[in-house]
C-alpha cells in the first residue's frame, strides 16, 4: 500500500492545457467529428465557389470578375468557417454534459475558467487543423488570392485571431446551451449574435489583405485590434461568469 | 471535531421542495448511512455538499469551509462516487486515471504510483490500457472508485456505491472504506439496507426532504 500526501496547488492554466490534451486525443481516436467538419467545409466552399464561378461566368474575360471573386471569395472563406465552428464548437460541452463526465470536471479543484480555457484551446486546435486544409483549398475553389505585398504573419494572425474568437464564442455558447432540453435550437441562437460581430470584421480584415490594401494606415491595423479587443472581452468575460454554468 | 456541517439547509427544484430546512453533523471519521426511498432527497443532498448544487437557503460548510465561499478548498477533501462513472470512454483506464491526477495536480510519479497501487488493490491492472468503452459496468464503476480516491480525499461521498458491483468487487471496496474509517469519514447512500447496517456507525433517514431518524446504526429499525 503506498502512502502519500497530496498538494493541490497547480495553476490553472495547466489544468486547462490538461483539459484540452484530453480532449485532442479523445477526438483524434473519434476521429468522425474532425472529418466531418472538413467534409462539411469542403462541400459548402465547393457549392459557394460553384455559385461564384457561374454567377461571374459572364464577365469571364474582364479584370473585374478577379477583382469580385477576390472580394466575394475571402467573405465566404469566413462564412463557411463560421458555420464549421458551430459544427465543431457544440458538443464542446454538450458531450460532456451528456456523458456525465462534466460532473468529472466540476468535481476537481481548479478553477472554472481553466475548464473554459481549455475548451477554447482544443476547439482553436481542432478548428486550425482544419483551417491548414481548407483553407488553400478555398482560396482555389473560390478563386482568390493573398496579395503578395501582404506579409504571411498577418495572414496568420488574422487566421490565428478569428480562429481564436470563434472558439471563444462557441465554447461559451455550448456551456449556455447545456441545460437546455433543445439544445440544437438553443446552440444557434446563442452562437450567432455573438460570433457575427467577429465574422463581420473577420470578412472585412481578409478581403483588405486579399486586395493589397496597406497594413500601417487606416484600414487593417485598425481592424485587427479592434478584432483582437472582441477576442480579449470574449476570453475574459466568459472565463469570468464560466463558473456559474458548472453549478446549478 | 465536525467533517460536516449542515444547517437549515433548503434547496427546491421549481415548486418542488427536496430538502426542507435539513440540519445534522457528522464527526470525522466512521462510515455514515444515509437513507431513504427514491425521491427522498439524498442524492441532492450529496450534491450539495460536493458543491455540484447550491443550497436555497441554509449554511454547509465542510471540515469548516464554506461549500458556497470555497468550494475549491472543499473539493480538495472529497472524494465523490456516483451511479455514472466519470470516465472518458475512448481514454484507457490509465489515461483517464492520469488525466484525473493532472486536476488534481498529483506529480507523475505520485501519480503513477498511486494508479499502479489502486489497480492492485482493485485487481484492474489487467484492462489499464484498455479503452474504458469496452469494459463492463462492474469494471467501469472499480475504476470510477480509483479516480476517486486519486488524491486521498478525508471525505468519501458514496451515492449507491455498491451498485453494479459483483460480490469481489464490494468486498475489495467495503475493506478500503473500513481500513480508512479511523481517520477519512464516509457517507453512504445505499438501498441494500443490511450492508448499509452492516458497514455503518451510525445513519440518518431523509423522507421527503426531511430528516426523519439519526441515531447509532443500533437504533436503525429498517424503516425508511
Amino acid at each position: 500500500m503506498v502512502t502519500y500526501e497530496v498538494n493541490v496547488m497547480g495553476s490553472g492554466f495547466s489544468y486547462a492545457l490538461a483539459i484540452a490534451k484530453k480532449d485532442l486525443i479523445t477526438q483524434m481516436r473519434k476521429r468522425f467529428e474532425a472529418f466531418s467538419m472538413f467534409l462539411f467545409a469542403i462541400i459548402a466552399v465547393f457549392v459557394l465557389g460553384l455559385v461564384l464561378f457561374s454567377s461571374t461566368f459572364i464577365i469571364a474575360d474582364s479584370p473585374t470578375r478577379i477583382q469580385v471573386m477576390t472580394e466575394i471569395g475571402s467573405g465566404m472563406l469566413w462564412v463557411v468557417v463560421f458555420f464549421t465552428g458551430m459544427f465543431g464548437f457544440s458538443p464542446v460541452f454538450i458531450s460532456e454534459s451528456e456523458t456525465g463526465t462534466l460532473k468529472g470536471l466540476s468535481l476537481a479543484p481548479i478553477p472554472g475558467w481553466s475548464v473554459y480555457l481549455g475548451k477554447v484551446i482544443y476547439g482553436f486546435l481542432l478548428m486550425g487543423l482544419v483551417e491548414i486544409f481548407l483553407v488553400p483549398i478555398a482560396m482555389g475553389l473560390l478563386g482568390f488570392a493573398f496579395s503578395p505585398e501582404i506579409s504571411p504573419l498577418f495572414i496568420l494572425i488574422t487566421f490565428a485571431l478569428g480562429t481564436l474568437d470563434l472558439a471563444a464564442v462557441g465554447a461559451m455558447a455550448s456551456a449556455l446551451t447545456m441545460p437546455a432540453e433543445s439544445k440544437a435550437t438553443v446552440y444557434p441562437i446563442v452562437y450567432f449574435p455573438t460570433a457575427t460581430t467577429a465574422l463581420i470584421l473577420l470578412v472585412e480584415i481578409t478581403r483588405m489583405l486579399a486586395i493589397g490594401l496597406p497594413i500601417i494606415g487606416p484600414g487593417i491595423l485598425e481592424l485587427l485590434i479592434l478584432l483582437s479587443g472582441h477576442v480579449f472581452a470574449m476570453v475574459m468575460l466568459s472565463a469570468a461568469v464560466f463558473q456559474f454554468t458548472l453549478t446549478a | 471535531m465536525v467533517s460536516i456541517h449542515v444547517d437549515g439547509l433548503t434547496r427546491r427544484y421549481g415548486y418542488r421542495v427536496a430538502l426542507k430546512n435539513v440540519s445534522f453533523e457528522i464527526p470525522v471519521g466512521g462510515v455514515h448511512a444515509l437513507f431513504g426511498n427514491n425521491g427522498a432527497g439524498k442524492t441532492t443532498l450529496l450534491r450539495i455538499i460536493s458543491t455540484l448544487l447550491q443550497p436555497h437557503a441554509g449554511k454547509v460548510e465542510v471540515f469548516g469551509f464554506d461549500i458556497e465561499e470555497e468550494p475549491i478548498e472543499v473539493r480538495k477533501r472529497i472524494g465523490v462516487v456516483g451511479d455514472k462513472p466519470l470516465l472518458y470512454g475512448e481514454l484507457t483506464g490509465r489515461e483517464n486515471l492520469k488525466f484525473y491526477s493532472d486536476l488534481y495536480d498529483l506529480e507523475t510519479s505520485t501519480a503513477n504510483a498511486i494508479i499502479e497501487d489502486l489497480a492492485e488493490r482493485f485487481d484492474v491492472k489487467r484492462w489499464l490500457d484498455e479503452p474504458t468503452k469496452i469494459l463492463s459496468t462492474g469494471l467501469r464503476k472499480r475504476f470510477d472508485i480509483i479516480r476517486s480516491l486519486l488524491h486521498n480525499p478525508e471525505l468519501f461521498l458514496l451515492d449507491e456505491p455498491f451498485s453494479g458491483l459483483d460480490k469481489d468487487s464490494t468486498e475489495v471496496f467495503r475493506n478500503y472504506i473500513e481500513d480508512k474509517r479511523e481517520d477519512r469519514t464516509a457517507i453512504v447512500t445505499t438501498h441494500n439496507l443490511a450492508l448499509g447496517s452492516e458497514i455503518c456507525d451510525d445513519f440518518i433517514t431523509l423522507r421527503k426532504g426531511e430528516i426523519v431518524g439519526k441515531g447509532p446504526i443500533s437504533e436503525f429499525d429498517g424503516n425508511i
